[in-house]
């Protein structure tokens, strides 16, 4: 429910501009964003889960009076005493009754035990992925950018109720996404753009690539996701409607698609 | 004309000021449709602003010559490329534009009578003041690539295989990519659009100061009334103008007859210094033979020392590149990655030599403890761990039965020669307190020079492991390969060295009987070397780790990105990593003019930003170092050598410091060189007195200027 197979979105505002973006994340309706929700605020609890039993288990002294009625919260953020402040939270979320209970069932694990399994959750918790999201930006005259992201929280997928597309700047905002990761390719540099085929496991694989010159290594589109034929199709068509000038029947006449030798995946 | 496709594509800086005022828009005209806007010159006629250009008004009083713009910008002049905010019954030429921009308008609304849609590429435009830039390709942290010649010079027996499989590799690879370009039926030639984008990439560089130079000069576009000074405006300048010379006239003293000695004393100074540099630099790179290892490839304190001694060279030639950049246009970007090489090794020589001083104290108060120390560690691990080692091995170890007269006759071998050792280390003991005061001493030239002293150290100190591994690895193989072959005769064959195959051989019956026998008394003593020889292999294993514990933090101290690292925290502008694209939805964008009925053409808005150098590709050749010593030590082959009991060679010391030497040129310049190029650096320039400019703005807010700014020549 909260992934899809891959599917593509089309932006594209003027004929010379266009962006394939292939992404896992389906639509976002009203039940889906509350799922993400609740998602994102459970690995919140997880993980504040996993930090206080750490806490209670290796920094925690007993003897040390609960200072939190003491120093209030706000002073401590404008007097920038970050530390001193989150060991305040801890203590708080320690002597809290769920942290007791925590601390109360993870008694039996032995410290090193505790250690492991805490950070491997806590690491979890931080960084698991839901979304997958790839693009393929291309200006006329400019050349062709191949972008990936993962998100875990939002989804970088346009609101598409209508074809509109609206993308929300915050999204970069929440936790867990990496930073997208894009490659420029100067049309000058383009040698040509073309679907290939290779044997992947048991199955074969149809991708877009792009051979760059002066290069080695050809360049993988949609490298992760490997979107299945009818997508890799449907991009490859725009990619040469969109980038070349001229007559487009004419270009796509001249590149046929069907590809004879088979080439084992390079791994990227 | 061939590329009528109606594509018009427009370079604008987003962080143009934006005003809705009349304007005349100057720039770059890459191509028919291709344009780059530089500037909006406000409130003026665009006659006057043509007439400007073809005078060169436009970019007088400029601090450095004009035409190096032109030559880096690759256009020969400025054009009007169109006109902003003006009303649509105005009759302009059709290739220009109009514009549409406004304070409350973020992306302005461009329309031209030629074009059937447009590219709008927004650009943040980088400050040449603080060194930002944005280049294609990601900015060289290293000098050059001079790795293959390293490569070259090494490439011996023990990484030629390594070397020659990852080669074919490549051409396999090649071969098949090659295959998939033959797919592509027909090149297409790139257009002059295409083929741009290093230029604008130079021109989005130029554009801040550009701008400015021209907003500089707006003031004198067109005829304006000529006033004369009031008397009290007189007064001020008068009294500026004193002021100014008496200030010249002292500067001037300084400048002509104190500076020039402090600097001719301070080359002077430095020459001498080169001098004897080149004469230790001589020693420490002398070989018997070219083929022989010099005093650097086997110490690694020369190593550290020559180290240091490139970089003194070095620095010199480095800061003349750097002074020069002063003289030429801060838009010029070539010297950058100069720039950042030189404050980093700066700066980590300094950083060193902080360190040093703190552990070189820290050495020298605690020396006779250390020395205390070092002896105490020297006794208990190379000799006497040793020693109960190698009797626990002549008594049955873990239940092994093992050929006792075998096992007492190595052991009492190895012992023996222990025994002379530790005597040596005896007669070593007064004396090392000394040497750790030396060492603490040292430090003070920077903590990497201990370390390497250290290294040094422990390689003599354990010299006698190592030809304990030698002798038994020796022995050791010598036995596997009698085995071998008197295996082979075993089973009635034999090696045919000639054909390099197992050939059947009809042997004798005594011959049989005898290497039977000997294969039999071989094969039973074969577990007691193994065991020595394991034993010896293990303490040798260990040593070379703990040398490549010191051999990382040296390349630490020497070669970490430091200032890059800095930089890219300050400011990633300054780091590029190449550019890239985004695609801005054109929705809001419609909604500014809808209260306008005309059409406009199908617009696409784009942002063009730069990439942070990202934090892999600084570390990128510790990655690549960390691949090599992985590749060299952790391979099948390394575990076969140790099988085998053939030796196992050490990474050579130029392959690993390949690192360091990267930041080096690959041949240094001579004395001569150093010289000229120090003594062509310019002299301060001698100034005159300053002419009084009035301060002008943009011609809006003084539509008559006063001062009479065209009636007086300026440089």
């Amino acid at each position: 429910m909260l992934t899809t197979a891959p599917h593509l979105y089309l932006r594209r505002p003027s004929p010379t501009t266009a962006e394939f973006t292939v992404t896992t994340c389906p639509p976002l309706t009203i039940p889906l964003r509350i799922c993400l929700l609740t998602i994102s605020l459970l690995r919140a609890a997880i993980f504040a889960a996993a930090i206080t039993t750490i806490y209670s288990r290796f920094f925690h002294e007993p003897s040390h009076p609960s200072p939190i009625t003491s120093v209030p919260v706000a002073d401590l953020l404008y007097q920038g005493d970050l530390l001193l402040l989150a060991s305040h939270l801890l203590q708080a979320l320690h002597s809290s009754p769920p942290g007791q209970f925590l601390a109360s069932i993870t008694q039996p694990l032995s410290n090193s035990g505790l250690a492991v399994i805490a950070s491997v959750i806590t690491y979890f918790s931080l960084f698991t992925q839901l979304h997958t999201t790839e693009s393929l930006l291309v200006l006329r005259g400019l050349g062709i950018q191949t972008s990936t992201s993962s998100s875990s929280f939002s989804s970088p997928i346009p609101n598409t109720s209508d074809g509109s597309n609206r993308w929300r700047g915050w999204k970069w905002w929440f936790w867990g996404t990496t930073p997208t990761k894009t490659r420029f390719i100067p049309t000058e540099k383009i040698r040509d753009v073309l679907i290939n085929e290779a044997f992947r496991g048991f199955e074969v694989r149809y991708y877009l690539i792009v051979i760059v010159e002066g290069e080695e290594d050809i360049v993988v589109v949609f490298p992760r996701l490997l979107p299945g034929r009818k997508i890799v199709e449907e991009v490859w068509r725009g990619v040469r409607g969109c980038l070349y000038e001229g007559d487009p029947n004419h270009q796509s006449l001249g590149g046929s698609w069907g590809q004879t030798g088979t080439i084992g995946r390079k791994d990227n | 004309m061939p590329e009528n496709d109606g594509l018009m594509r427009i370079f604008w800086p987003a962080d143009l000021p934006r005003s809705d005022l009349r304007g005349v828009v100057v720039g770059w005209r890459n191509s028919a449709l291709d344009v780059f806007v530089l500037a909006i010159l406000e409130e003026v006629e665009p006659r006057n602003v043509d007439s400007a250009l073809k005078l060169g008004t436009l970019t007088r009083n400029a601090p450095h010559p004009v035409s190096r713009i032109y030559e880096l910008c690759g256009q020969s002049s400025l054009h009007i490329l169109g006109l902003s905010n003006t009303s649509d019954d105005v009759q302009i030429d059709p290739s220009w534009i109009r514009a549409t921009t406004g304070p409350s308008i973020r992306v302005p609304i461009i329309t031209c009578a030629r074009a059937s849609n447009i590219q709008i590429i927004l650009f943040e435009r980088p400050l040449p003041g603080r060194m930002q830039y944005i280049s294609l390709s990601p900015i060289a942290l290293a000098l050059g690539d001079k790795h293959e010649t390293f490569r070259i010079g090494l490439s011996d027996g023990a990484d030629e295989a390594d070397e020659r499989e990852e080669r074919l590799k490549k051409v396999k690879k090649k071969k098949l990519v090659e295959k998939l370009k033959q797919h592509s039926v027909f090149k297409r030639t790139p257009s002059a659009k295409e083929r741009a984008l290093p230029k604008i990439v130079n021109q989005i560089n130029w554009a801040w100061e550009l701008e400015k130079l021209m907003q500089k000069n707006v003031s004198r576009i067109g005829t304006r009334p000529k006033r004369s000074l009031s008397v009290s405006e007189r007064v001020v300048e008068s009294a500026t103008t004193m002021r100014d010379i008496v200030l010249v006239w002292l500067w001037n003293l300084v400048t002509v007859y104190v500076l020039p000695v402090i600097k001719r004393l301070f080359v002077m100074g430095l020459m001498a210094h080169r001098i004897a540099a080149e004469v230790l630099l001589t020693v420490l790179e002398w070989r018997a033979r070219p083929k022989y290892a010099a005093l650097k490839d086997i110490s690694a304190t020369a190593q550290q020392v020559e180290i240091r001694l490139q970089q003194f060279c070095y620095w010199p030639m480095q800061y003349v590149t750097l002074r020069l950049r002063k003289n030429d246009w801060e838009s010029v970007t070539t010297s950058h990655p100069d720039y950042i090489r030189f404050y980093n090794s700066l700066w980590l020589v300094a950083n060193d030599v902080i360190i040093g001083i703190a552990l070189g104290s820290y050495i020298i108060d605690n020396s006779s403890w250390l020395a205390g120390e070092i002896s105490h560690l020297l006794t208990q691990y190379t000799v006497e761990a040793l020693q109960s080692s190698i009797s626990w091995l002549m008594g049955w170890p873990a239940g092994l039965k093992l050929n006792s007269e075998l096992a007492l006759f190595l052991g009492d071998l190895f012992l023996w020669v222990i025994e002379y050792w530790s005597s040596c280390i005896e007669t070593l003991r007064p004396v090392l307190p000394h040497m750790i005061w030396f060492i603490g001493f040292s430090s003070f030239a920077g903590a990497s020079m201990p370390i390497a002293l250290f290294s040094d150290l422990t390689s003599i100190l354990t010299i006698h492991i190592y030809s304990f591994y030698l002798a038994s690895a020796r022995i050791y193989h010598w036995q596997l390969n009698i085995l071998i072959s008197l295996f082979h005769l075993f089973r009635g064959k034999k090696h045919n060295v000639l054909r390099n195959r197992i050939d059947s051989c009809d042997y004798d019956l005594d011959q049989l009987l005898v290497g039977t026998i000997l294969f039999t008394l071989l094969f039973f003593l074969l577990p007691t070397v193994v065991v020595f020889y394991l034993n010896f292999a293990i303490a040798r294993m260990v040593i070379i780790s703990l040398k490549a514990v010191f051999d990382t933090m040296l390349s630490f101290l020497n070669h970490f990105p430091l200032f890059a690292l800095m930089l890219r925290i300050k400011d990633p502008g300054r780091l590029p990593g190449g550019i890239r694209f985004e695609l801005r939805d054109t929705q809001d964008f419609r909604h500014a003019l809808n209260d306008t009925t005309k059409p406009i053409p199908s617009t696409s808005v784009i942002h063009l930003k730069s990439i942070p150098l990202s934090f892999k590709a600084m570390f990128h050749q510790y990655f690549q170092m960390g691949h090599r010593i992985r590749k060299h030590y952790l391979s099948p082959r390394v575990l076969l050598c140790l099988l085998t009991g053939k030796f196992v060679p050490p990474l050579d010391r130029r392959n690993l410091y390949s690192l360091q030497y990267s930041m080096l040129p690959a041949r240094r310049a001579g004395i001569m060189e150093m010289w000229n190029a120090v003594s062509s650096l310019p002299s301060p320039k001698r100034r005159t007195a300053p002419v009084y400019i009035p301060a002008l703005a943009n011609g809006r807010r003084y539509p008559s200027n006063y001062g009479g700014g065209r009636s007086r020549s300026y440089g």
